[in-house]
This record gives structure tokens, sequence and C-alpha cells, in this order.
């Protein structure tokens, strides 16, 4: 294995520079532009480092809004770590959706508490759109957090996520989201590896260059007139980037606030995770070829050249780069049968040396993400993300666009399906 | 002045003047013993032996009070009764008291009439004393009011009751209480205080205008009172009364003529401590005991608890006394319901409502909501409602088909008053005496039994305290008959002056109750005599043998409990002698320091 890299090593920097240009087009085109994103998010760090320590603002009356589904487990954590926060939640409303545990009755007991203000409990379960609007129904605060009954939170992520929000033309405001179960498996370090570098990271960019397009339902605040006026969460999965995609076209801006940190269990099981990754690439196709298609058209009167550039990065480097993967491979294996491996090596090693470059970046600019413990794992960053997600990515692509899979998509109840269609 | 003697009696029940009492008896033990027990009380005694020497002596002399052996020589104390009654006109006549052992003889023979007041054999030391001075009262307040004078005419045979509104249930030949004529609230009448001594001539108590719960309270602070059962003839009662005389009619009298012999033949088995208690407790049980039926707990709207028993007592109370019984393990309890309490005022009329979880309102209307499939928006069902049509505020569609565009996935409870919703409502309770507010979470409970008589309680009511004396192996002095509290005297002095041992034997029959209820209390009773004159007979002439009223006593003198204690199974081997019933014999020994 050494003897594969240090190979690959020796062959890298054997190449001159039209040669490496020639042999790592991909890498060149697809992932190096990625990583100069954390160079300019390092520089805005600097930035933001010279500003004022985040204070609390006056926005008004805040409330949270939990909705989930046979949640008995995680909600009453959820809700604990919201009462621990230094800026206490005016309110906190939980719907129970259609859920068949013990949910109903842990809610009942909440409520007799006093930890949470209102608790509804549907009997049929209407999807998490629904359950979220039924919640936001019911606020009387001028922010609505859209929180999971999965998370949890440190205690001044409320006040830091609500900072922004003294900005009149802030609608939205997205979290930092932490994994806090990265030791339960390989998989899990290598998703808090990715969700430190390519989310906390990559909003950390699209923040500064304004191009923040999807504000995570696991941790969220909007302001209670926005969701009003874009109705709130449409039926479908996907509903968060949904959300910042019709709000962003509304006029609002969307920010992000890494200093609002909320943790949450990332899917253990490759399986498990194959599965989450399908729902959100369907249903990131689905919603920005099907239903905000407009967004890129520039005869639509949505056109707008800012949303046309997070909709560039998403085709050039999530979906063209699927795409185009396999074609390199096999070019690369046509045009060089034997030392193609050796050249893939040489590949990965150039890889390393970025991840390594990032992987310090992020561990600087989100300090709390335990960047230490999870520095042996670094290694398996790259195949992970590079080879393993970007085919699963592309499975998810075609299933969606030639089968249309994220109709049936069991994370939304059937009836809803049906009813969109 | 009725009330004033009532409440004499209770504050003072030993206020003692001097009085002139006349005893009959031809026993010189227990005439001996009599008057020295009554000169300790400060009364002058005259005595006699025979029936004419009373008959003279009463003739002759004025008493307050005689005491008439029912069985005299040459005449006996029936006759010595009807005798002076016949010849008393208009004379004020001493209150005529029996001595007897034989109660139901007496009661059933037409003499029985002629007597005021009936004493039971054996004679309780206590009780004799005061039972004097009671019956002196009574008849010191006769000539002045008039209306409890025993009139010893014909055309007034039995004991005297007040003239008042009757009902036909007097005609029956029943000896009854009325309330409120003999007992009342503040009221006690001759008859009713001739009651309160135990006098087992009386049947049942008449309820002839509506009393309360709190009202009852009299009755069972007077003694004996409690035992009688109660006819109701207002209707208003309801399970409080044993009877409810006013549906009742003239011929009808099976039920009434049930009820009241069921309650003399248990009146008769219950021990005298229990029946001239004044402990709540103790009357509760012995009311237990006698109307045969547990205290059955059931709902009573008009009472603070809700809860009412099968007697005249407030639920709190005899919940109360029960419990305490229980503890003892007199009674045994069985479960009735659980109440939830006002913490305030302990009430359990509770005004229970579904209310607003945060502020309390009943206020809530519930609104179900719909769930619009298309674009998600899911909220309160008047939010849809364009007339007829539901269209949905958020995408202006027209939903048009349940289940396939839209559902009702539940309500909610909005709060008029608040505003707040939620997808139950909380319950509460308002007390309807004091008003105070209770959630359901903080509200208390109550459990509330029915209390069921323990073979423990019965035995406790059929031989008194000393069944629990005999428990804890405690001999009561006051258990023991007269003449053998002269006796111990007697040899006590004598340990004192030479140290001559003597033992007493406490006889107790284990087996009493099963042979009663098997083969009746005629066969166990000469089963007992039987084994008293086995012992007699066999025993030497310094040695006596005793009987009592629950338990027989043998004192030997001489000799050393130990000793006795070696000799116990010949003891009973004697006794036993041509016994077919097997009556449980166990002796208990006390000896000199035993008596200290």
């Amino acid at each position: 294995m050494w003897q594969l890299v240090s190979d690959g090593f020796n062959y890298l920097a054997s190449q001159s520079a039209s040669s490496l240009l020639h042999l790592f087009w991909f890498v060149i085109i697809f992932e190096v532009p990625r990583y100069t994103l954390g160079f300019i998010s390092v520089a805005a760090l600097t930035i933001r480092t010279t500003r004022a320590a985040p204070q609390s603002v006056d926005v008004g009356r805040v409330s949270v809004v939990i909705a989930g589904h046979n949640e008995e487990d995680s909600i009453e954590r959820c809700v604990l770590s919201l009462r621990e926060q230094s800026r206490q939640p005016d309110e906190i409303i939980v719907v129970s959706d259609g859920s068949t545990d013990r949910m109903p009755e842990i809610l009942r007991d909440l409520e007799a508490r006093g930890l949470i203000q209102e608790a509804h409990c549907t009997q049929m379960r209407g999807g998490k759109s629904a359950g979220i609007n039924l919640a936001v129904g019911r606020t009387t605060g001028e922010i609505v957090v859209n929180v999971d009954c999965d998370c949890t939170f440190d205690r001044h992520a409320l006040r830091d996520i609500l900072e922004p929000f003294a900005d009149p033309r802030v609608g939205a405001v997205a979290g930092n989201i932490i994994v806090r179960n990265p030791r339960a498996s390989l998989i899990t370090a290598c998703q808090a590896i990715e969700y430190m570098i390519s989310i906390s990271e990559g909003k950390q960019a699209a923040d500064l260059t304004n191009q923040m397009s999807c504000v995570s339902g696991a941790f969220g605040a909007f302001r209670r007139v926005v969701l009003e006026r874009v109705g709130g969460l449409d039926s479908g999965g996907g509903e968060d980037l949904d959300l910042t995609l019709k709000l962003r076209t509304a006029g609002w801006k969307a920010l992000f606030a890494p200093d609002a940190i909320c943790y949450t269990d990332v899917p253990v099981t490759l399986d498990a995770l194959t599965r989450q990754r399908f729902r959100w690439e369907r249903d990131a196709v689905r919603l920005r070829y099907r239903k905000h298609r407009d967004l890129m058209n520039p005869l639509s009167s949505r056109f707008n050249v800012v949303e046309l550039l997070h909709e560039l990065d998403f085709v050039i480097f999530n979906v063209v780069a699927a795409m185009v993967f396999p074609f390199y491979l096999i070019w690369l294996f046509v045009t060089y049968g034997d030392l193609a491996p050796m050249i893939l090596m040489g590949a990965q090693v150039g890889m390393w040396g970025l991840d390594l470059l990032a992987f310090l970046m992020a561990a600087w600019m989100t300090p709390k993400a335990n960047a230490l413990a999870l520095f042996p794992y670094l290694p398996a960053y790259s195949p992970f993300y590079g080879f393993l997600m970007r085919f699963i990515r592309l499975a998810a692509y075609l299933q969606e666009w030639v089968l249309k899979a994220s109709y049936r998509d069991p994370y939304v109840p059937q009836k809803v399906h049906l009813a969109r269609k | 002045m009725t009330a004033a003697i009532a409440q004499n009696l209770e504050v003072k029940p030993q206020a003692v003047t001097g009085r002139k009492v006349l005893v009959a008896e031809d026993s010189p033990i227990t005439q001996d013993l009599l008057r020295l027990l009554l000169n300790q009380r400060g009364h002058q005694i005259d005595t006699a032996t025979d029936g004419l020497e009373a008959l003279e002596a009463l003739r002759k002399n004025q008493y307050d009070v005689a005491l008439l052996d029912f069985h005299l020589p040459s005449m006996d104390g029936a006759q010595i009764a009807a005798s002076i009654k016949s010849e008393a006109n208009g004379r004020r006549l001493p209150r005529l008291v029996a001595i007897t052992a034989d109660i139901e003889g007496l009661l059933a023979s037409s003499s029985g009439e002629n007597f005021d007041y009936i004493i039971p054999k054996p004679l309780h030391i206590d009780e004799v004393g005061k039972i004097v001075e009671e019956q002196a009262e009574i008849g010191d307040r006769q000539p002045e009011t008039g209306d409890a004078a025993p009139v010893p005419r014909p055309v007034e045979p039995r004991l005297a009751r007040a003239r008042s509104e009757t009902s036909f249930f007097e005609g029956f030949g029943y000896q009854f209480l009325s309330w409120p004529e003999d007992v009342g609230t503040t009221r006690l009448s001759a008859r009713g205080i001739q009651a309160t001594l135990g006098d087992p001539r009386f049947d049942a108590l008449l309820i002839k205008e509506p009393v309360s719960k709190d009202d009852f309270a009299t009755l069972w602070r007077r003694k004996a009172l409690y035992a009688l059962p109660v006819i109701d003839l207002t209707g208003t009662l309801g399970r409080l009364a044993d009877l409810d005389g006013s549906k009742l009619s003239a011929h009808d009298t099976g039920e009434l003529d049930r009820l009241l012999r069921e309650f003399r033949d248990q009146r008769a088995r219950l021990n005298r401590d229990l029946l001239l208690s004044d402990n709540l407790g103790e009357q509760l049980l012995g009311r237990v005991f006698i109307s045969n039926r547990p205290l059955s707990a059931a709902y009573d709207a008009g009472s603070h608890g809700l809860v009412a028993y099968n007697t005249t007592l407030a639920g709190s109370t005899v919940a109360h006394e029960a419990e305490a019984l229980c503890e003892e393990g007199l009674l045994q309890r069985e479960f009735f319901d659980r109440f939830h309490v006002c913490a305030r005022c302990d009430s359990a009329r509770l005004h229970v409502r579904e209310e607003c979880s945060k502020c309390r309102s009943s206020d809530l209307v519930e609104e179900p909501y719909l769930h619009h499939f298309k674009c998600a928006f899911q909220g309160p069902e008047s939010e849809f409602r364009r007339g007829n049509d539901l269209i949905c505020p958020k995408c202006r569609r027209e939903l048009s088909h349940f289940g396939f565009d839209y559902d009702r996935p539940g309500t909610m409870l909005v709060c008029r008053a608040c505003g707040h919703a939620a997808s139950e409502p909380a319950v509460g309770f308002v007390c309807l005496d004091c008003g105070a507010h209770a959630d359901s979470e903080s509200c208390a409970t109550r459990d509330v039994y029915s209390y069921h008589l323990t073979e423990q309680g019965t035995g406790f009511a059929e031989y008194g305290h000393s069944f629990l004396g005999h428990a804890r192996h405690v001999l009561r002095f006051t258990e023991l008959p007269i003449e053998l509290v002269v006796a111990l005297n007697a040899v006590a002095k004598k340990f004192n002056e030479d140290k001559t041992p003597f033992t007493l034997v406490n006889i107790f029959y284990q087996n009493e109750r099963e042979i009663v209820s098997e083969h009746g209390a005629r066969q166990f009773a000469q089963a007992r005599d039987l084994f008293v004159e086995n012992l007699r007979a066999s025993l030497g002439g310094s040695d006596m043998v005793v009987k009592g009223q629950s338990y027989d006593f043998v004192l030997l003198r001489g000799i050393e409990p130990d000793q006795v204690r070696e000799e116990f199974d010949v003891l009973k081997q004697t006794g036993e002698r041509a016994l077919r019933l097997d009556l449980g014999v166990k002796f208990q020994a006390f000896g000199p320091e035993d008596f200290s």
C-alpha cells in the first residue's frame, strides 16, 4: 500500500506542468476550484475575527417549531437543550406528525412541565412540511426557528443564529451543523470531515458571496413574515432548499451563522447514508431543474445573475462532475492501461495534500468540531467524498431524471405524492 | 329541664348524693358486697334476705331505689314489684331494679314490665353503683315532668312513653324510643336515659322527623342507643336507617319483626363493654356486630365526602374510626372507590371539567385542522371555509376530495379566553364547597373502603376488653365477678400476712364461637356449666370455682401458679369428664405477684 502511495507521489513529482494538466484535467477542473473556496473563506474569517464579539440583538419574540414522526427517543433531549439556551426561546411548539410511538405522551408531559408551550398531535402522518406549517400557524414570535428532533444545541446557538436578523433585509439564517457521532463508524467519521469542510466551510464561502442556497431544516431561523409571504413550506422533500430558493427569489437575504452550532446524528451505516443522500440529491434535482427551473431561464422574470451563480455551482461541481467522472476513469484506463492505477494514486496524493490544507482551515474556522480527533480519518475522506459520494450522486441524478423517484420517496406520505403529481 | 339532666348525667356520671337503697338479696356474700360498694359511694343501705321482708321494708320506708333479686325465698322479685305497685295508690315508689341472670326469662314473663331496670348477672362492680345513682335521678324528676312517669296502672303496663304523635308502629307491641320525643339533639327523656343504661327492653328507635347526620352524633354520644335499630318513618334517611318505615304498611310487619329479632339476638350477644362504651370506635364495632352487616360505603351526593355508610354517622367519621379499628385488626377493608378531594377543604364534591392548560378556562372550542396535500398547508378548518367551499388559504386551490387532496389529521382545542391551543384538554377540578381549583395532576385522592368484621372483631364484640386482654395476657379486674373479687381480697390479705400462696386460674373456651354457631348457644352453655361443675366437684372445699361472663375462674389456695401450670392437663381432663363437645379449654394461671 505504502509502495503504491510512494509510487504515486513519485509519479506526480516527475510530471511536467503540461503533462499534469493532460493527465489530471478532471481534478483540476472539478476538484481544485472547490478548494479555492476554502481559501476565500479563510480570508473572510480574518475579516470576521476583527468584528466585535457576538452579542444579543433585540429581534422580538422567538418561536421554536419542531415537527417529528415517532421521535420518542430524541424529542426530550432536544427540548431540554433548547431550554439551556442563553437566549431562551419565547415559545416552543412541537407537532407530533402522526406518531405511533410514545411521542404524544412525552409531549403532554413536556407541556405539563412548562418546557414547551404547545403540542399538537395529528392522527395521520402528513409529512414534515405539513407539520412545520401547522406549528408555524400557531407561532406568535417575529422569528421562527425550525429545528430537527435529533438536534441539540450549544448554549449560545440561539443567540448567535438571531444576530444576523439585526439587518432587516435578512430573511433566513442557517445554523452550523456538527456531527455528534463521528466515532460511531468510519462512515460517520468521514461525514464529520465532510460537514466540516464542505458544509461549514462551504457555507461560509457561500455566505461571503451571497450564495447561501440552503438553510438547513436541522437548524434554521426565519422571519415569520417571510414564511407567511412565501406560504411556508411546500409539499415534497428537500423543503429546506425549496424554502431558501423561494425566499431568495422573493428578495430576502439568507445568511450563515458559523457560531450558531447544532449537533446532529448522521447515518451510521453505508446503507442508511446512501438512502439519505439519494433523497437529498433527488430532491435537489427535482427542485432545481423542475420546480425552480425558471431560475436558469434568462427569459424568466425570476432570473437573476446572483441566483445563476449557485445554480451553475451546482451544475458544474455536482452534476457535471458526477457525470464526467466515469468517462474520465474509462479514458484513463483506455489510454494508459496498466499505468492508470498509478496515475489515479498520483491524483489521490495530490488530493490528500489539498485535503490537509482544507482540513486545517476548516478546523481553524470551526474549533468546536474537534478536528484533532478526526485527523486520523482524513486519508479516507477523499476516497469517500470523491469516489463514493460522486457515484451515489450520479445514481441519484439518473434515478430522478429517468424515474422521478423523488415522487415516491417514503419520507413524504404517499397521499401527498399522489396529490402533487 | 330534660336537657339539663341529660347534661348532668353526662358531665358528672358519678354525681353522688346519698340515696336510700333497699337491697333484697338472699346470698349473704352478694349482700355484703353490695352494701360495701354502695356505702362506699355514700348511700344508705337497707337489706332484706327474703321476699316478704323486702315487701315489708318497701311498705314502711321511702327508698330511692330497690335492688330486687329475681329469685328470692318466699316471694320473687317480680311478685314484690307487682305487689308494691298495686298498693302504691299515688305514693311515690322507688325505682325498681331487678337483678337476674335470666334476662330473657324475665322479659318473657309479663312481670318484667313492673321493673324500671334490669341488671344482668353476674354483677359488674363498676356498673351497679352507677345504675343505682342514675335510676335515682330518673326517679327524682318524675313527679315534675309527668310525661315520663312510670305510672303503675294496668292501662299503662309497659314503660311509659312520650305522648305525642304516634305511628301505627307503636301498636305492634314493641318498645320504641322516638326521635325527637325521647331522644333529640338536646333532649333525652327518662325512657331515653333508661335506654342509655343498656336496658334490653327497648327494641328500636323510631325517627319521626327528619334528622341530619350531625344531629345523629348526639345519639352516639349517649351510651347504648347506637345498639338500637333505626327505623325511619320520614323516608328521608335512606340507607342510614336500618328500615324505611315510611314504606311499610300495618299488615306487613314481617320485615320489621325480623329486623328487631335479629338486632335483639345480636344485642344479647354483644358484650356490655361495647354496649355501654362511650368510645366511638367501640360503638361502631358494636354496631357492625349487632346489625350483622358490614359497614358498606355508597355514593351520597349530599355529603362533603360523597360517601355515606349504612349507619347514622357522617361518612368521614365512620372512615376515621373504622381505619383505627383496621389498625387493631378488628375490621377489614374492602376497596370501594377512589375520590379526588379538594386540597383546601377536603371536600370530594368537585366539578370535573376540561380546561385550558394555560389559563384554566373551560371555554374551549374544538377546531379541526385540515392538511392540503398539494401545498403542505396545514391549519384550522375555519381558515379554509369560504361558505360551502374549502379553499386553501395558502395556494387558493379548492379542496374537493377528502382523502385525495386533503384530510383531517386531527383537532386542536383552542381556548377562547387566552388563545392557547392543544391536542388534548387538561382536566381540572373546581371544589363546589370552597371554590378552590386543582388540576388533575396535583389533585389529592382519597381511597374509600367498606369494612367487614374480622374474627378478632367478632371476638372483641362478644367478649369485650377481656378478649383483647386475653390475647395480651392481661387480667382485667373489672371483668372479675364480684364474689371472686371478694375472695381474692381475702387470699391477698392472707398472702400479705403469712405468705400463703394462691393461684387464680382463668378458664377460656376457645371453641365457643364454633360450638355456638354449630350447636347453638344453649348447648354451649350446658357444656360450660358441666365443665365448671366437674371442676367444682373434684376440687377441695377451700378452693373456689366461679362463673364469669366470658370466662370462668378457679381460685386455688395454698399453691403456687407454677405448680398449678403443671397440673393443667389433669384439670382439663377432670373438667371434660362426660363432655361430648370439645370446648377448647385453655387455662391461664396468675399468682400473687400478678396482682401487686
